[in-house]
């Protein structure tokens, strides 16, 4: 974390070349430090030192927002201001977001908190903040236009409520908010509970983030603003697998996880060896009679969703959104495929007016993840990513939950690949295999199709290819 | 013939016959090479080539072993030029009607013979003896004039040839860029068919395999038949383009297999800077040198009629520009006459009109030839300009272009159809840039030819593959 003497170089280089405000440092003298984050890693949770107690979160490749106590009230600052992220390694992003990272440093706070929020605005256009999901005056809504001015560019707003009930919200612009979503604005809220509640359990880890996604054209920087639905980046916390850090936690730990849907489509957030229950929304915690066991939940468009597991089977467990295009990086929308299409020996005359060309996608799209092909710049592969046993051919909202008997509680960092122990791998049979009793069925179709006297003779074919047989049959 | 054959009193006669030899001395006699050597000189100094007339089957026969050995490599410009030079029949037919003139300046500088003739004739029983022996005093009294004018007209039939041949070397030049931008052209848009075959194929098994429908390879085929339509073009340019060298060459049978390089020379490095060039053609042109000496040969013979104003000399090469069609008719007149009835009041007035005439047309001729360096040298730099551009902007960036593409391919960003659809994006450029290059090497000969004499400045006539592709689009 940087303090406020680096603060205003450290605005200024990042903002640098973007018509950025200009803040008055007197102005700023009796606000509360800002505090930024460079760095995008995820940060070990943030132990209250003052205020009344509560069990942290962690937040996935993010981090919690430090605080003052003014008289009894808890007074943050938050800066908006154009960042540099980085999505994964090898691809950096010019968002907007709040105090050097987006998304915004999450901020937690204890039910019956009074909460003072400074925001500063270091963008070149207006903005406003909407604390979504918080009981508070309509004027404190944050609703450009409706609630409140628009916050200028250059000028500090301040924000007063008090944080009624616990749960998990966010916080993201209500004023050009297009744009400024999906430029990566948005930041997480975690309002702790007071006292002890039925309804909420104590758990050993607490993770959250955040759903988001952009449209950035591969070999560029900044997110195409227009775009309503074909997004291309689908990220956690504006970080894309491989990029996303892993979720460790010791075996036997009560886990909670927060999800919240920033997106313009839902995500059916799913993880592989527990079920988890859906304890809470963005509407608080759900009543103990209306949970279900599930191995994946939708969250929808502008939804929270906090799920809660015991993480009793060690391993290194899949954990990921299940449509499968979030689960891959950039890549063409308009690609045919080649599945089943021979073509290397027509690569010759295309080479010779395109020299470096070379065949993919006959066999499936996993040509990708095993050629290492020059990409353009700033990208990166869309599927990619190696474990143990190969390349996993994933990307975007992909992530592994690793559970250990040994990881020491309190300790987030990654224990590396989980050792299987003997015999517990899936592996090649090479035995024989008897041929078993089989069921002949007596199957037919019930409603066969009326076929038209002259039927068409051109039918798709089944084709199925025999491994290994790598021959052209036509 | 009698009507030039005068019957002169025996002493004159005597007299003339006296005076002959010191009236003939000095007189021209053939040289033996046609009068060729200025044409040779100025293919020397301005072409760096060599140009000769064939007479014997010896000459021709080195000729023909020369033409030989410059085709068995592939034609440079230079090599193309001396081909022409050495080859081309129409120069050789001048070359030789050079010879023709040179005989006829030599004769008309000599004394006639003198000649005698007899004739005897029959009427009833009456016969008619009648003897003559003559001598063309008419040609006696205009021989010094006569020799002027001669070799006036000589050398300006050698200014024709010369002018003639660097024409022809020329015109050369522009053809052999010309058809070697054709080739080129030719070979890209061959590839670019081969990659269209590729796309085109690749879609049928596309279909084939069931992954598209038929109106998915229906228009991945189009651009097939628009490669296939462009490579026909091309394959016309490239024929027109060599037959029109072929032609300029002089070239039959076997001979018209001769190869051609496969590029165009590069852009040199820098264009020529030439702040004096209209000076500079000024003293070089053969035409403003023609006109410059027609002038001063009329102003003397302006003065002549003032001074004699019974002698007529003024008709040489004054019909050079009065007819656009049919052979040039060049020539002259010199007549004496005896004063009796006109003084010849008018024919000095004429005389002036035609020397003034004459003052008008060298003026013209070099305003005109100052206004075609302008043009060729603008012509010059501008297509260096545009060549250079292509070298440096256009094509480069397309290459960018396609190699971003091939990053996104590799990406999986964009398909093996797409990266085939930028390529098509690509092939005008690259045929505008050859094309580019070629209107350079042909402006430059246009400027070349502009400094010695009257360029053709038509631009390059070759049809455009680029413009074609782009129109197919
Ligand atoms: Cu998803």
């Amino acid at each position: 974390m940087v303090s406020r003497r680096d603060f205003f170089r450290a605005g200024g280089a990042v903002t640098a070349g973007v018509a950025a405000a200009a803040v008055s440092k007197v102005a700023m003298a009796a606000l509360p430090e800002p505090v930024l984050q460079p760095s995008p890693d995820t940060m070990p949770p943030l132990l209250p030192s003052n205020g009344r107690p509560y069990n942290p979160v962690v937040t996935l490749n993010g981090w919690t927002l430090p605080w003052r106590m003014n008289q009894g009230v808890k007074e943050f600052h938050l800066v908006a201001e154009p960042v540099l992220r980085e999505l994964a390694p090898g691809m950096k992003a010019h968002l907007w977001g709040y105090n050097g990272q987006s998304p915004g440093p999450t901020i937690e706070v204890v039910e019956g908190d009074r909460v003072r929020v400074f925001v500063t605005n270091k963008l070149p256009e207006h903005t406003s903040i909407h604390w979504h999901g918080q009981r508070l005056p309509n004027g404190m809504d944050g609703v450009a236009g409706l609630n409140q001015k628009a916050i200028p560019s250059g000028k500090t707003y301040v924000y007063e409520f008090v944080a009624r009930r616990p749960g998990t919200f966010m916080y993201h612009p209500h004023a050009d908010e297009m744009t400024q979503m999906a430029m990566g604005m948005m930041g997480f809220w975690v309002t702790h509970p007071k006292t002890k509640n039925p309804l909420i359990s104590a758990v050993d880890r607490d993770f959250c983030f955040l759903l988001n996604a952009f449209d950035i054209e591969p070999g560029s920087a900044t997110p195409k603003i227009m775009t309503m639905l074909d997004f291309n980046l689908w990220c956690w916390n504006s970080r894309v697998f491989p990029g996303i850090d892993t979720l460790n936690v010791r075996q036997g730990d009560r886990v909670r996880i927060r999800v919240g849907n920033l997106t313009m489509t839902n995500h059916p957030i799913h993880v592989h060896g527990h079920e988890f229950e859906v304890t809470g929304t963005d509407g608080g915690p759900v009543p103990r009679s209306a949970r279900w066991p599930e191995v994946t939940t939708d969250v929808a468009v502008g939804q929270m969703r906090q799920v809660e597991f015991i993480a009793d089977e060690p391993g290194d467990w899949a954990f990921h959104c299940h449509k499968s295009h979030h689960t891959m990086n950039a890549m063409g929308h308009d690609v045919p495929t080649l599945i089943g299409v021979d073509h290397r020996d027509v690569v010759k005359k295309i080479s010779k007016l395109v020299p470096d060309y070379m065949v993919m996608g006959e066999r499936g799209m996993a040509d990708m993840a095993e050629m290492e092909m020059p990409l353009p710049d700033n990208t990166i592969p869309m599927m990619t990513g190696q474990g143990p046993f190969g390349g996993v051919e994933m990307g975007g909202m992909f992530s592994v939950l690793k559970v250990r008997k040994d990881q020491k509680p309190g300790d987030y960092r990654d224990p590396g690949w989980y050792q299987h122990p003997k015999g517990e791998v899936a592996f090649e049979w090479t035995g024989a295999l008897p041929e078993p009793a089989r069921f002949a069925a007596e199957g037919g179709r019930s409603m066969p199709r009326q076929q038209p006297a002259t039927a068409p003779s051109a039918t798709t074919e089944l084709r199925a290819r025999k491994p290994g047989s790598g021959k052209h049959q036509h | 013939m009698k009507k030039n054959f005068q019957r002169i009193p025996r002493p004159t006669r005597l007299a003339l016959l006296i005076a002959a030899p010191w009236l003939l001395a000095g007189c021209a006699s053939l040289s033996g090479t046609g009068g060729i050597e200025p044409v040779q000189k100025i293919a020397e100094q301005h072409l760096g080539q060599s140009v000769g007339v064939a007479r014997s089957a010896a000459e021709q026969d080195s000729a023909a072993k020369r033409v030989d050995e410059l085709l068995a490599k592939p034609l440079s410009a230079d090599s193309a030029v001396q081909i022409a030079l050495l080859n081309n029949r129409g120069l050789q037919a001048s070359l030789h009607a050079l010879g023709v003139v040179e005989a006829e300046v030599v004769q008309a500088s000599r004394m006639p013979n003198p000649g005698f003739s007899f004739g005897r004739s029959k009427k009833g029983e009456e016969r008619e003896i009648e003897r003559t022996f003559g001598f063309d005093l008419g040609h006696l009294i205009a021989l010094p004039l006569a020799r002027q004018a001669e070799s006036r007209r000589f050398a300006a039939a050698q200014r024709g040839t010369a002018l003639e041949m660097l024409a022809l070397a020329a015109d050369t030049r522009k053809a052999f860029y010309t058809a070697v931008a054709a080739e080129q052209t030719l070979s890209y848009m061959r590839d670019v068919q081969g990659a269209a075959d590729a796309g085109a194929e690749l879609a049928k098994r596309m279909a084939q395999a069931g992954n598209w429908s038929r109106l998915q390879q229906a228009r991945e085929h189009a651009f097939f038949a628009d490669a296939a339509l462009n490579t026909a073009r091309a394959e016309r340019a490239r024929v027109a383009a060599r037959e029109r060298l072929t032609r300029l060459l002089s070239l039959w049978g076997t001979q018209t297999a001769f190869t051609l390089p496969e590029r165009l020379a590069d852009l040199p490095g820098e264009p020529k800077d030439r702040p004096d060039i209209e000076q500079f053609a000024m003293s070089q042109r053969l035409d403003v040198q023609a006109a410059k000496a027609q002038s001063e040969a009329t102003a003397r013979n302006l003065g002549l009629s003032r001074v004699t104003r019974f002698i007529n000399v003024l008709e040489l090469e004054l019909s050079r520009n009065s007819s656009n069609e049919g052979p040039r008719q060049t020539g002259y007149e010199i007549s004496v006459e005896l004063p009796l009835f006109d003084w010849g009041g008018a024919r000095v007035a004429r005389a002036e009109s035609v020397y003034m005439q004459s003052l008008q047309r060298a003026a013209q001729t070099a305003v005109e030839a100052r206004s075609e360096v302008r043009e060729a040298y603008q012509a010059y730099r501008s297509s260096y300009d545009i060549a250079r551009h292509y070298r440096d902007e256009a094509v480069p960036t397309a290459k960018r272009i396609s190699e971003e593409n091939l990053l996104r391919y590799n990406g999986m960003f964009i398909g093996v159809f797409e990266l085939l659809a930028d390529t098509r994006a690509q092939i005008g450029t690259v045929n505008a840039s050859i094309e580019a290059l070629r209107d350079f090497w042909v402006a430059q000969a246009d400027l070349d030819m502009a400094l010695i004499g009257k360029p053709s400045l038509a631009g390059a006539a070759a049809p455009s593959v680029a413009g074609a592709a782009a129109a197919a689009h």
